[in-house]
Formats: structure tokens, sequence, C-alpha cells
């Protein structure tokens, strides 16, 4: 049965809560649908295929949350869970200091579709394999021997959600996604290094179909050689240069996760009280975007109903604004943003980022490595983490060069490193009229995970800490 | 109990048919897993109740072979209907991907060792409500050590059942039980902060102290105000239990005989060499009563061995799954996961001869890391780690916390630089936590 044909069966049962006397409702039945082909050593020996259905229903009821996710979504297995649901949040009544709320918003009616140009699920699962060896391929003739072990690995995922809630809102939407990634480990004998990639956005099989083997898997099988002949890095402060993967990543960690209104409005984040303050040099803007055509962390309406909508959160310097859910939206007396998320039917949403970025400024490449004596330029950038109460971040960069007099030099092994989240936004110096945003991957956060991308310019920063040898 | 019998009877019957009508459809190899959970969850965020969550699903796993290659089919939520189709969808699958000449077999039945302590009939008999009630107690509890902690964490109940059949002929189905409380709290001073986390987790109800962990949590987050960074220099490095933890875990990783088949291991031709310090002696051991990485079986039905994984220093043996013990033609050691991969379980450290406390007072200068992710890059070996909780010691003592601070170098300098493990532990059901010293490691803070 397809969703929409479902929405009947959906608003009765949000009638039937608010009969019930809960305050707020909403309703979440999703189907998904997912492949995986994996290459490894040139054979695709591994395919998979995943199916899951199911509902998560959520309830506030006298100031209390409750929820309840099951995979049935018959009717009475639906009224059931509503029941649950109501009383997971009687349970907790007499113990909600943090009284529950929701902001009041106008209902949508509305589709969500993804533009793709070819369905993953139109596609033989043959082609998709014989894409993955060919990918595979011309990396091993570029690198030869070099390459002890490759792993390359397609993914789809495909789905449709229906979403219902007691202020009338309904929303079917599609939501569909394509990734390739890569790993090439190379080796001299005695040491080994490794590189990896991913690439993936919010669209159909074209993402793979259109990839270049020489701007993808050649590039990071040559990176991962590359390394063999890398040094360790430094240790100590230094000027630091982020490639734009690195400049994204930390604007997702360090600053991102610090702006979800859920941190702040617990007094978490370091960003508490802080709007309309000067937090950052007054080069640096950044936005949150969920309205990113194809980027791997957009999407049209959040796992509320609420539109997802471009947020500035620092404006030439200035903190603006957070990421906000209906609840925190209503608790800090804003209109809410579409930034609450859930993983599946299993999951409650929660404020989420999408794609974060950092706005390109003005210098050229160029310049941005001028003027270094001795620094380290972080490329790359493949994890990282922040703790809000201190702002304290890491990231993490695979490959690394030296800067020696102003220009980038020897290649440098992977390293990480250290610094504290407003400092760093206040020590940025020079901002690149250059911008990427390819850094597709999951955010996870209180056991959920999230499709998110990131970017922005190359950016340098007057000192960090490098955790070198 | 007889509604209990009677839905994991369904589940063998739904496993059973999966596997037959996989093999009709010509699998030459099948596995099939068919299981049921139930979760409660009470989740605490801003020293309040934020929500009680309770989900529940029925979830299958087909796994099958033709010529070596494989191909799996899995559903959250489904129909009787949909386990044959999802069985006739892996065999497809494995049809359509390449063989694989290095794939052997499938486990055999074996005698299976008993485990005691997996399953819990008070931990699936609890009421959200005392779940609640456990949440409030460790609010209450961070409250009483600082009255204005910011607290969020929460208490989780776990219960699942499952069903497992394959072509070889082993028949497994379980119950098993989880518990667990976590906090994270964070005190204010000013514009000074201090955080901890702490944790506790078990399969058996006895086993998990779940109303203490935010005051313990509190209590160690007042000791970490006044944080400041540490000397750029050499220096030795004390991991505490919960950082050794994840150092030893990410060393039992390493011997993974997957990683090491294909090459991209830092651990590749190191076997039966030393790599540690004669100190360095772990064996991993998943049959341990209530362990929290404890079963009679691995993922792939083959019945759980103990393995010496480290002897004196010397690497003396990988962990196997199905397929690397085939490829290996060596025993496999029954540390599969379900459709590939291995991962280590309980880990037993040998212990050394002095107390933490006496390491810490025998180190002059020195990072001591409560809590973190020390731990190496899986090929290159290379560590770059951020001190996300520690302290300086000077002459002795913890002096004081600091920030912004880091440790690096490699992997076998680390373990080769080991010189202390602790007599005393933290214990983690099955797990002991030794406190462990490493000299002379890099430290990145303070020009």
């Amino acid at each position: 049965m397809a969703m929409a044909d479902r929405k009947d069966v959906a608003r009765a049962l949000m009638d039937r809560a608010a009969a019930l006397g809960v305050t707020f409702a909403d309703l979440r039945v999703i189907r998904g649908e997912s492949t995986r082909a994996q290459v490894q050593d040139e054979r695709a020996d591994r395919l998979a295929h995943d199916v899951s259905m199911g509902a998560g229903l959520r309830v506030l009821v006298d100031e209390a949350w409750g929820f309840a996710g099951t995979d049935e979504i018959r009717p009475a297995a639906l009224e059931d869970a509503l029941d649950k649901a109501v009383a997971m949040a009687r349970a907790s009544t007499d113990h909600v200091a943090d009284k529950g709320s929701v902001a009041t918003v106008k209902p949508i009616e509305a589709v969500e579709r993804v533009e793709a140009k070819i369905d993953p699920r139109s596609v033989d699962i043959g082609e998709k394999m014989d894409l993955l060896l060919r990918l595979e391929k011309a990396a091993l003739d570029d690198r030869g021997d070099r390459i002890v072990n490759s792993i390359v690995v397609y993914a789809d995922g495909v789905g449709e959600e229906l979403l219902v809630n007691t202020m009338g809102t309904c929303i079917v939407r599609e939501t569909m996604r394509c990734a390739v990634s890569c790993l090439f480990v190379a080796s001299d004998g005695k040491i080994f290094q490794r590189a990896g990639e991913a690439y993936a956005n919010r669209a159909g099989f074209e993402v793979a179909k259109e990839l270049d083997p020489e701007a993808t898997t050649i590039r990071i099988a040559r990176i991962a050689d590359v390394q063999l002949g890398a040094k360790r890095p430094p240790a100590g402060n230094f000027p630091v240069v982020f490639h734009p993967s690195v400049t994204g990543l930390l604007m997702h960690e360090a600053l991102g996760h610090n702006a979800e209104a859920d941190a702040v409005w617990a007094g978490e984040s370091i960003l508490v009280g802080r709007l309309g303050d000067q937090i950052a040099s007054d080069k640096v803007t950044v936005y949150d975007d969920p309205t990113y055509p194809h980027s791997y962390g957009s999407y049209q309406y959040d796992a509320e109903g609420v539109p997802g909508q471009k947020r500035v959160i620092i404006e030439n310097g200035v903190l603006r604004n957070y990421l906000h859910s209906l609840e925190t939206a209503d608790k800090f007396g804003v209109s809410p943003n579409g930034a609450a998320r859930a993983q599946g039917f299993l999951h409650r949403p929660i404020v989420r980022m999408s794609n974060t970025y950092m706005a390109p400024g003005k210098d050229p490449l160029e310049d941005i490595f001028s003027g270094i004596d001795r620094g380290v330029y972080l490329k790359d950038g493949s994890w990282g983490y922040v703790f809000v109460d201190k702002g304290q971040f890491v990231c993490h960069a695979t490959q690394a060069q030296m800067i020696e007099h102003g220009k980038p030099g020897e290649p440098l092994r992977d390293v990480s490193v250290s610094g504290m989240m407003l400092e760093t936004l206040m020590d940025v110096e020079a901002i690149a009229d250059d911008f990427e945003m390819d850094k597709p991957g999951m955010c996870g956060k209180n056991g959920q995970g999230a499709p998110v991308n990131c970017g922005g310019p190359h950016v340098r920063v007057k000192r960090l800490v490098v955790g070198g040898v | 109990m007889a509604e209990t019998e009677s839905r994991l009877d369904e589940l063998k019957g739904f496993a059973e048919d999966a596997l037959k009508t996989a093999m009709q459809a010509g699998a030459e190899w099948c596995d099939v897993s068919c299981g049921r959970t139930a979760d409660t969850s009470v989740d605490v965020e801003n020293g309040s109740i934020k929500s009680v969550d309770l989900t529940s699903n029925r979830a299958f796993v087909v796994r099958a072979f033709v010529g070596g290659a494989q191909g799996v089919s899995s559903a959250t939520g489904f129909a009787a209907e949909d386990l044959a189709a999802g069985a006739r969808d892996a065999v497809a699958m494995a049809r359509a991907a390449q063989p694989d000449p290095d794939f052997r077999s499938l486990p055999e039945p074996a005698a299976l060792e008993e485990v005691d302590g997996l399953f819990d009939e008070r931990i699936v008999a609890m009421t959200p409500a005392e779940a609640v009630e456990m949440a409030v107690r460790n609010i209450e509890g961070a409250r009483e050590v600082d009255g204005d902690v910011i607290i969020s964490g929460g208490v989780s109940l776990d219960a699942t059942e499952s069903a497992f059949a394959s072509s070889t002929g082993i028949r497994l189905d379980k119950r098993s039980t989880s518990m667990e409380a976590a906090f994270f709290c964070i005190v204010r001073r000013g514009d000074d902060s201090g955080s901890f986390y702490e944790f506790d987790m078990g399969r058996m109800f006895e086993d998990v102290q779940p109303e203490v962990c935010g005051r313990i949590a509190t209590e160690q987050a007042l000791r970490f105000l006044g944080a400041r960074k540490a000397a750029t220099k050499p220096m030795s490095m004390v991991l505490g239990p919960l950082a050794s933890f994840s150092f030893l875990r990410s060393l039992a990783s390493s011997t993974n005989a997957e990683s090491i088949q294909r090459r991209r291991s830092f651990m590749v031709g190191r076997l039966d060499t030393t790599v540690a310090s004669p100190l360095v002696s772990i064996t991993d051991d998943g049959l341990i009563p209530r362990g929290i990485f404890s079963g009679r079986a691995d993922g792939e039905g083959a019945a759980r061995k103990r393995v010496t994984l480290f002897e004196n220093g010397v690497f003396t043996a990988m962990l196997h799954n199905a397929y690397t013990a085939g490829k290996a033609d060596a025993p496999n050691t029954g540390h599969g996961g379900r459709t590939g991969g291995i991962r280590p379980t309980n880990l037993a450290v040998s212990l050394g001869e002095i107390t933490a406390e006496e390491i810490i007072a025998d180190t002059e200068e020195g990072i001591y890391i409560n809590m973190g992710s020390v731990t190496p890059d899986a090929a290159s070996g290379d560590i770059s780690a951020s001190v996300d909780f520690g302290f300086k010691i000077e002459n002795g003592k913890l002096a004081y916390p600091v920030i912004n601070t880091m440790v690096s170098g490699d992997i076998f300098e680390f373990l080769g630089n080991i010189d202390a493990i602790s007599s005393d532990y933290r214990e983690e059901p099955g797990n002991k936590l030794p406190t462990i010293r490493i000299r002379n490691v890099q430290v990145s803070g303070s020009q």
C-alpha cells in the first residue's frame, strides 16, 4: 500500500490521540529499502539488500513526552502503539522539571519528491557491480603493486515516509540517497598507509554513474601511495591551513553541535546566551542549509513537517541563530527552522544539522599560505568530535603537508589537531575565495545517525595544537 | 513463560522455513537468524526526564552462498511471506556476485559451552516507571554533589529473543538482556567548566548500579575545573581504567584475521613476534558468565573459543570467523559477526603487582588519562589523540586537569614502552580494566 493511501488511518489516529487528551502527537510511518554491493581486491563477492517498515508515535501528555516505535503498521497495532506512548509519557509526568512543549505552526499538506535522473531500484545489480569493478581497476592499474588492499562500496537507500500530527500537518516524503565509497591501503612491505573517500548525494544512481575514476579512486589510491613517503607531523602549536574538507568538518563538529538549540537550552553548549555576540573573526559567515541542491544532508521537510530552510549561524563573526525543533523553538520563543531529524521509526526527532559550511572569503588561495614560516596544511578531513560544554574539539586529517616559507611542502602522515572553538573562530586570519562541499557522512548524536554534508573554503588559523611527534 | 516459548517457537519456525526456501532456491550454504527486540529507555536532558521511549521490532537476516559469493537479505518489520521472498532474494544476490574460491564452509555443529548469566527475567519485568525512578535518583544524586549540575543521559533496558538455523545443521535459540545507565555531568564556575561521563552496564540486574552514575560523574566533573594545557614534551602516560579499556580493545581488534589476510593492518607479518612489553598478556574470553560480550556462539553459530592474543608481549593468535579460518586452514575461534567481520569479546589482561595509586606515585612527570580514545590508525598504527579527560602528573601526584592537550606516537612504541600494569582494576562484567603506564609518549600542549 502506498503511503498516500494510509493518510486516512493516520489522521484517524491523530483524532484518537486528541480524544485521549494529548497536547500534541505525531506519527511517522516509514518504509525503506537499501542495496549494498562491495568489491574487494578485484572481486564483487558481497551483495546485500535490506527492507524496513514501521512507525514511530510521539505524544506530549501533561507536559511529558512519550514515544513508541514499532514494526507493525496495521491500524490496530498503531492504536496499541499510541496507547503505549501515552502510558510512557504518564510514567514520567511527576518527574518532568523542564516541561515539554511545542511551537504552534500552520499545518502543511504536501508531497516531497527527490529529483533523481535514475531511480537506483531500476538499475540491475550487475551494472552496479561492474561500475565498482571499473572504478577499482582504474586505481589498481594506476598504482600497481603498491596497493595491497582495496575496497569499493556502492550503497543506495530509497524510502517513503508519511508524517501526520495533531496540528493537521500531513506530508508524504520521498527519500533517496546514493553513495560510493572507497578505501585503498598502500604498502612498501614495511609500513601501511590508507586513504578513503565517500561520494554521496540526495539523488539517484547518477551519483555513481557520473563518477570519474581520475577524480575519485585513482586520486585516493595515489594519496595512499604518497603517504608511504610521508613524515610524521611535528608536535606543538603551529599556524594551520585547513583544506575545505577540514573547514567543513570543523564547522560541523566545533560550531554546529554547539548551535543545536537542545544543547543550548540544556545549558550544555558554550554558546548559551551568546546570540548577537561577536564570537568569530568578522571574516567568518557560517550556514546550515538543508535546501542545498542534491546535497547528502538535504531535505525539503524535517521530521516534524517543518520546511527546511537556510539558517545563518554566524554572520560576519556574529552569532545569529541556533538550530531548532518545534520544542526548542517554543522554549526560545522563535519560529521553528526545520532542524528536527530522526534516524528511523524507532527514533524520536531531535535537533540536527544538515549541510554545514563556511562561506567563501576574498583571499586568493596562494595568499592563504603566504606569511607562514612553519605551519601545517591539513587535508582530507576524516573525523572529529567536540565537547560542547568547553568547546574543545578534535579534527583528524588523513593527510597533511608542512608549510615552509609560505608554501605547502613535504607530505605528512595522518594527524589530529585540537583546539578551543571560540578561540579558533577568533583566530581565523584569512579565508580563501574557493569553495568545496564534498564531505558527506553520517553524524551521530544520542544514538542516532543522520546523513549530513559539510564544506567551505581554505582557511588559515593563527595556531592550533598539532598531535605530532 | 508459555508465551515466551511460543514466541521463540515462532522465530525458530521462521528461521527453519527461510533456510528451507533458500536451499531450494539453490543456495550452497545458508544461515538465517530471526529476532525480536524490546527496549525501554528513559532519556534525561537538562536535569529533567526528557522522554520515555518503548520500541519493539522483529528482524531477520538470511545469508546465502553460491560459489563462495555472499548474498544477504535482511528486514526489520516483516510478515511470514516476506521471509520467503528474502530467502530467494539472498540466493539471487549470491548468484549475481562473483565466486570467491577462498570461502570454504559455514561452521559445523559443535558442542557449545554453557554461559550463565546472560538473561535476567527481572530486567524484562521492570516497568517504565521503575526505570524513571532510577533516572530520577541519578539526577538527585548529582544535585546532592552540585546543586547547579547540568546532567543528561539515561537508563535503558533491553531484551532480545532470537533463533538461528544454518544449512550445516546448527540450530540455536537464545534470550538475552542488558541494562545500562549512562550520564554526562557538567559543572560550571563562571567561565570555567568541568565535565565527566559515567556508566554502568550488565546482563543481570545485580551487576548494575544504575542509580549512582549521576553522583559519580558530578564528583569527577568537579575535579576538571581549572584545566590548563600541559607542556609540549615527551613524558609518561598513565591510562586509567576507562582509557585502558578503549586502548586494549583497539589492540584486540588489530588481531582480526581478515584485516591481516587482506594486508590492511599494522599487524601484518607480526604473528609469533614480540610486539609489546613482556608485561602484556591478553586473552579474549567470550565465555565468561555474565560478561557484557559473552555468548555461547558467535554470529555465524560457531562455538566461541578462548584465545590468548598476546603472551608476555608476543602476538600469539588471531581472531577468526568461518571465512578467515577456512582461508588460512586454521581453527575457527568463534568471533564472527552476523554477516561477516570479526570482533573481540571480553578481554582478560594479566595484572601487575602494584596498585594504580602506586603507579601514579612512581611517576615523576606524566599525563594521566581518565577516559578517552587513545587508539591507533588501523593501517599505519600511528596514534594522534586528544586528552579529553586527563590530569598532569607532577612528582607522583595528579597536579591539575589538562585541556587542549594531545598525545601521539606509534602503536609499537606505545606497546614496547608499557612498564606497569596495575594490580587493581575497575570491573565491568567479564572485563577487568587495569591502569597502564607507557613511558616516553610525546605530549603536545602549550609552547
